[in-house]
Order: structure tokens, then C-alpha cells, then sequence
């Protein structure tokens, strides 16, 4: 039961969010030269028959000659069938170049949410052992320190660092095989990774913390085994609750993240697609990201909390 | 005694701040006083949070200041003698030479044109803040006032802000951003007002959340009971205790919005003309030969940003902290 609720409620949303995202393009502006740019507006005797097929093919493809409800609905209905369009500035289409760039983004993004969770959970568990004491108190000054920094000036603080002061790794993304390109994208990753370090390392501690003053810690303590062994297998597995909820949450801040640092690391990912869609004003191609993207979001956060509910069965009465 | 008004409510704040015991400011005073632990808010506040205070207190006033300390264009390169505090134009180049490092009168150093580039970070953060402050004005006004009014009338009005709200959470913020700029263009306005949409369902739910638990209270049932209008309850009743709570919110959110604002120009995003700590950061450390040779011309902006948004996020934090509003989750 609650599943069909989440999941009608996803439906809903991706719905409102696909609407939102076409109805900007339609009324902020005049579509055609949102989709076009200004031949759009040109007098149609000074362009190229090349431009003129152009125009004829936005209004097709956007359904711009329909009441605007069914031109929504056409072009879901084109949107859930997997046809995105074509980039009317190098003739590509959308879903060619997503599925070519998509792959290097979940790649890093994945990359980023494994090196966040190795050294996140040791330093959690060392800071909760020892909590309120010296290291304590330095990791929440460092991870606050990690929460503050923005991504834009921390890829260039780490490039300068490890790419051009002390040259480890290489300036350019390099793919030729899977051990350069993990090479390669560490430091990327670790750009990534750092807000995501100090975000799971600050709630697993306060779980853990409040998970030690348990008496079935006190009972695994009072039978002799190791302090190693009560941290890691008794405490850890049911403090991992709060660092599962914000995993979905923190998926959209690594969408942001990955943009800017597929931009500056020159990384070919869906992000870099945006942004040089973005500059040569071709926005096919930013719609189709824009709602690819975002439904993805949704998705990813309506599975987490269903993955959530199954491991905690309090939130189904809750909702 | 003539604090004796002032006793009620500190009294409560300060037990919640003896809970936290982090700066341990309470085991301070002494308990011989006679009265219950009684700790000055500015106290309370701690060391790390005047800093803040006062880090910011500097930053904004040199981008107020910044017309008045800046020469005119070209100024600068008639008299390259300058030994007090006066900047040269951000625009002007070949103030002194390619990547200069820092010296006395060149305090930051020169960039890649030879442009000054404390003259330039200054400069920088006269949009970066303005658009932050925007921004946040923009999510408090619209998100607040639909917060408070869809919390207080409940009903069908309530079901759609709120679901407005899921919706402008569930874009990821930045995709959103970039939309609302590419559609309505690049200028310091919509950059401002697409960031300030992006404010808008956080500090509405807040406002929603908090409104939902007064509305309940004593003095808003009395307000009622003695035949106050709607328009009076909300304004007079609900608002100073829904809104100065979430003024934490409001820095914290500033924070945000710097970013955002950094995170657009550095995509080269953002307003064209003019500058910004983003658009800086991204020409001085986008080019592997520049950093090598002059490092600091991108990490002397890099560390006016973070020392920036890290103060509000700590101003932000123990406002919050000492005036306890548990959920000001952003």
C-alpha cells in the first residue's frame, strides 16, 4: 500500500516537473526563438533553405501549432517513447548524445558516493568512539570546513595542488582504459566526494553516538568482545539509517557538483553537455537534460525512501 | 534589579544552550550569584561567532566602500606609485605586470593581464553579495508570506503550496537555476530572481512548519477569541515569532546563494558584463600554465570566498544553536 501511494505520488510529480520544465520553454519568451535562437525571428526570405527546414521541423517536433495542453502531451508522449529531439545547432540527436555522455557521469557520480562512503564510515566510527574529545572536536572543525567549501574553488584549489604543483595526477581526462580513467577522475571524485564525506561522517556520528548508549552495547561490552568488533558489526549496522535518507537528497547536489566539475576538468558528461548546450543557445538539448535529469532525481529519491521503509517499518505508518 | 525583564527569556535559552555544552560558556559563571545561570546572548554567542561577525562586518563594508577606494580608469598607470590604500580600476589592465606576486601596495597580487586582483576581488563581491542578499529577500517575501498564509488557513490552498513546494524541491537546484537563466537571459535581475525561486520552497516549508505549531497557541486563540481579523492575526501575532526564528535561516540561506551565484559565473553563466568572484576564480585557475606561474591570482579569491561563506554558515549555525530552532534544516 504504501508503495502504490509513493510511487502514485512520484507519478504525479514527474508530471508537474516535465510540465514546469516544457511550460518555461513555451511562456517564458516565444518558443521558436527559445528553440531556435534568433533566425527564429529573422524574415524568412534572408535565410538558408537550411534554417527554413529548421523551422518547419521546431514547429513539428514542439507541436507549436497545437492548443499548448496538447502539445504537452504530444511531446511527453514523444519524451517517454525516447524520442528527445534533435539539436537544431549540430544535428545530433539528443538521445545520441545522451547516451553517449550519460555513462561518464554515472561513472564519476558512483565513483564519488563509493570514496565518500569508504572514508566517511571509519571516520564516523573513530569519531563517535572518542566523542567530545581532541580528534572529535578537530573532525568537526575540518568537516565543517569540508561542508563550507564550494565546489568551483575546491577543483581548482585541488588541481593546483595535485596536478600542477606536485603533478600525481594527470591535467586532462584521460579514457584510453578503466585503470587511467579511474586515474584520472580521482581527482574529479574527490571533488565530489568532499561535501558528501563531511555530510555522512557528521549524521553517522550523532547516530552512532546515540546507538553506543544502547544497553545491547553495554551486553556485547559486558561479554568481553573488542571495542573493534562492538563499533563495526553491533553499532554501525543500525546507525546507517540517516545516512540512507540523505543519500537521495545529496543525489542533486552531485548533479550540481558534477557539472561544474565536468566543465573545469573537461570531463565529456552529461553536465558538459548542458553547459555547451547553454552557450551555443541550443536548447533542445537543455530541455532533454533538464528533464532527464530531474526525473531521475525524483526516481532515485522515491526508491530511497522505499528502500527505507522496507529497512524501517515505522515510516509506512507514519505516512 | 534592572535586568530583571530580560530574566524570563534568557533563562529558558540558556538551559537549551547548557544541553549542547560545546563552548562550555556556562560552566563558566559562577553559580554564587544567586540567580540561575545567567549568560549574556553576545556570550553565548562565542568566540568563533563575532569573528564571523566581524569578517563579514569587513567584507561588506569594503564592497560599500569600494567607488570610493578605486581610482578612476587608467588612473592607476599614470601614477604607479602607490603607497596608501587606494585601488586601482578592476578593469584596468597592466597595472602591473603578468601574474605579479604579492607586494606592499599590490596586496593580492596581479592577475593574468597584470589587473590588481584585490582590486578585482573587491569588486567581485559587490555582485556575488548583492545577488545573495536578493536572492534570499526574493525566497523570504514570496516562500514566507505563502509559508505563514498556507499554514494559517490550511485547506485546499495549503495542498497546493505545499505541493508547489515538492516541486521546486524535486529539480535539482542547479539545473533549475540554469534553466530560469538560459530561458530569461543573463543578466544580474533573473540571475537574482531564478536563485531567489530556488529560496522559495525551503523557507516556505519552514515557514509553513513553524506556522502550523503557533497557530495553535494560546495568544493566537486568545487574539481570535477577542475578534482579530485573519489579516491582524497573521501580522501582528504570527509573523514576528515565525519569521525572526528563521533569521538564522536567512544567512545560512545567503551562504547558499553565494554559491549558487559563484557556481553560475565560474559556468560562465552568469551576468556578462561586470564581475564576480566566480567568473574571477574561473579566469585565474581554469589554465593550468597560469597556476603555475601565478597561483595566486586564483587563491587569494578562493580564500575570500571560502573565509565568506564559511562565516555565514557559522554565524548562521550558532544563531540557530542558541536560539534553538531544531528543525532550520536548509
Amino acid at each position: 500500500m504504501y508503495i502504490i501511494k509513493r510511487l502514485s505520488q512520484m507519478l504525479l510529480v514527474v508530471l508537474a516537473v516535465t510540465f514546469l520544465a516544457f511550460a518555461a520553454m513555451n511562456l517564458l519568451g516565444d518558443p521558436l526563438t527559445n528553440l531556435l535562437g534568433p533566425i527564429a525571428e529573422a524574415d524568412p526570405a534572408d535565410l538558408t533553405d537550411d534554417q527554413r527546414e529548421d523551422l518547419i521541423e521546431a514547429r513539428e517536433t514542439y507541436y507549436l501549432d497545437d492548443p499548448f495542453l496538447v502539445r504537452y502531451g504530444r511531446w511527453l508522449g514523444d519524451m517517454v517513447t525516447g524520442d528527445f529531439g534533435r539539436s537544431f545547432k549540430n544535428n545530433v540527436e539528443v538521445r545520441t548524445e545522451i547516451a553517449n555522455r550519460l555513462p561518464v557521469t554515472l561513472f564519476l557520480m558512483v565513483y564519488a558516493q563509493l570514496l565518500a562512503i569508504v572514508i566517511a564510515i571509519p571516520w564516523a566510527v573513530y569519531t563517535a568512539s572518542r566523542a567530545y574529545r581532541l580528534g572529535d572536536k578537530a573532525s568537526t572543525i575540518v568537516s565543517f570546513g569540508m561542508l563550507g567549501i564550494p565546489v568551483f574553488a575546491l577543483v581548482v584549489l585541488l588541481f593546483w595542488a595535485f596536478a600542477v604543483r606536485w603533478q600525481i595526477f594527470p591535467t586532462r581526462f584521460d579514457d584510453s582504459d578503466l585503470g587511467s580513467r579511474v586515474w584520472s577522475l580521482f581527482l574529479p571524485a574527490v571533488a565530489l566526494a568532499t561535501p558528501l564525506i563531511a555530510t555522512y561522517q557528521r549524521l553517522l556520528r550523532t547516530d552512532l553516538i546515540s546507538t553506543l548508549q544502547e544497553d545491547f552495547i553495554a551486553v556485547a561490552r559486558a561479554k568481553g568482545m573488542s571495542n573493534r568488533h562492538v563499533l563495526f558489526r553491533h553499532a554501525l549496522r543500525p546507525s546507517l539509517f540517516s545516512m540512507l535518507t540523505v543519500f537521495g537528497i545529496n543525489t542533486g547536489a552531485l548533479i550540481g557538483g558534477s557539472i561544474v566539475v565536468e566543465q573545469y576538468f573537461g570531463i565529456p558528461g552529461i553536465g558538459r553537455a548542458v553547459i555547451e548546450a547553454i552557450i551555443r543557445d541550443d536548447f533542445p538539448v537543455v530541455l532533454a537534460v533538464v528533464v532527464i535529469v530531474s526525473v531521475m532525481f525524483v526516481v532515485i529519491n522515491v526508491l530511497v525512501d522505499i528502500l527505507y521503509s522496507y529497512l524501517d517499518p515505522r515510516v509506512k505508518l507514519d505516512a | 534589579m534592572p535586568e530583571t525583564p530580560s530574566n524570563p527569556t534568557a533563562t529558558p535559552a540558556a538551559n537549551i544552550g547548557g544541553i549542547t555544552t560545546d563552548l562550555g560558556s556556562n560552566a563558566l559563571s559562577p553559580p554564587e550569584e544567586g540567580t540561575t545561570t545567567e549568560v549574556s546572548v553576545a556570550r553565548r554567542l562565542g568566540l568563533g561567532f563575532w569573528l564571523s561577525v566581524g569578517w563579514l562586518v569587513l567584507v561588506v563594508a569594503l564592497a560599500l566602500l569600494a567607488p570610493v577606494l578605486t581610482l578612476e580608469r587608467g588612473e592607476a598607470r599614470q601614477n604607479p606609485d602607490r603607497s596608501v590604500f587606494v585601488l586601482p580600476h578592476p578593469e584596468d589592465t597592466a597595472v602591473a605586470g603578468r601574474l605579479d606576486g604579492p607586494s606592499p601596495g599590490l596586496w593580492f597580487g596581479s592577475d593574468n593581464t597584470g589587473r590588481d586582483v584585490l582590486s578585482l576581488t573587491i569588486w567581485g563581491s559587490r555582485i556575488s553579495l548583492l545577488v545573495g542578499f536578493v536572492a534570499i529577500v526574493i525566497g523570504f517575501l514570496v516562500g514566507g508570506s505563502l509559508g505563514i498564509i498556507a499554514g494559517y488557513f490550511r485547506g485546499w490552498f495549503d495542498k497546493v503550496v505545499s505541493f508547489v513546494f515538492t516541486i521546486l524541491l524535486s529539480f535539482p537546484a542547479l539545473i533549475l537555476a540554469i534553466l530560469i537563466t538560459t530561458l530569461l537571459g543573463k543578466t544580474f535581475l533573473w540571475i537574482s530572481v531564478s536563485l531567489g525561486i530556488l529560496a522559495i520552497a525551503p523557507v516556505g516549508r519552514l515557514a509553513r512548519a513553524q506556522t502550523l505549531v503557533f497557530a495553535e497557541r494560546e495568544f493566537v486563540a486568545a487574539a481570535r477569541v477577542l475578534g482579530a481579523k485573519d489579516s491582524r492575526i497573521i501580522l501582528r501575532e504570527l509573523l514576528p515569532n515565525v519569521v525572526i526564528p528563521m533569521s538564522a535561516l536567512a544567512l545560512l540561506g545567503m551562504g547558499i546563494a553565494i554559491v549558487a551565484e559563484g557556481t553560475l559565473a565560474f559556468l560562465g553563466i552568469s551576468t556578462a558584463d561586470g564581475l564576480s568572484w566566480g567568473k574571477q576564480i574561473f579566469e585565474s585557475g581554469s589554465n593550468a600554465r597560469t597556476l603555475e606561474t601565478g597561483p595566486h591570482a586564483a587563491l587569494f579569491p578562493i580564500v575570500v570566498v571560502f573565509l565568506t561563506v564559511l562565516s555565514l554558515n557559522f554565524a548562521g549555525d550558532r544563531l540557530r544553536e542558541v536560539f534553538d530552532a531544531k528543525e532550520l534544516a536548509f
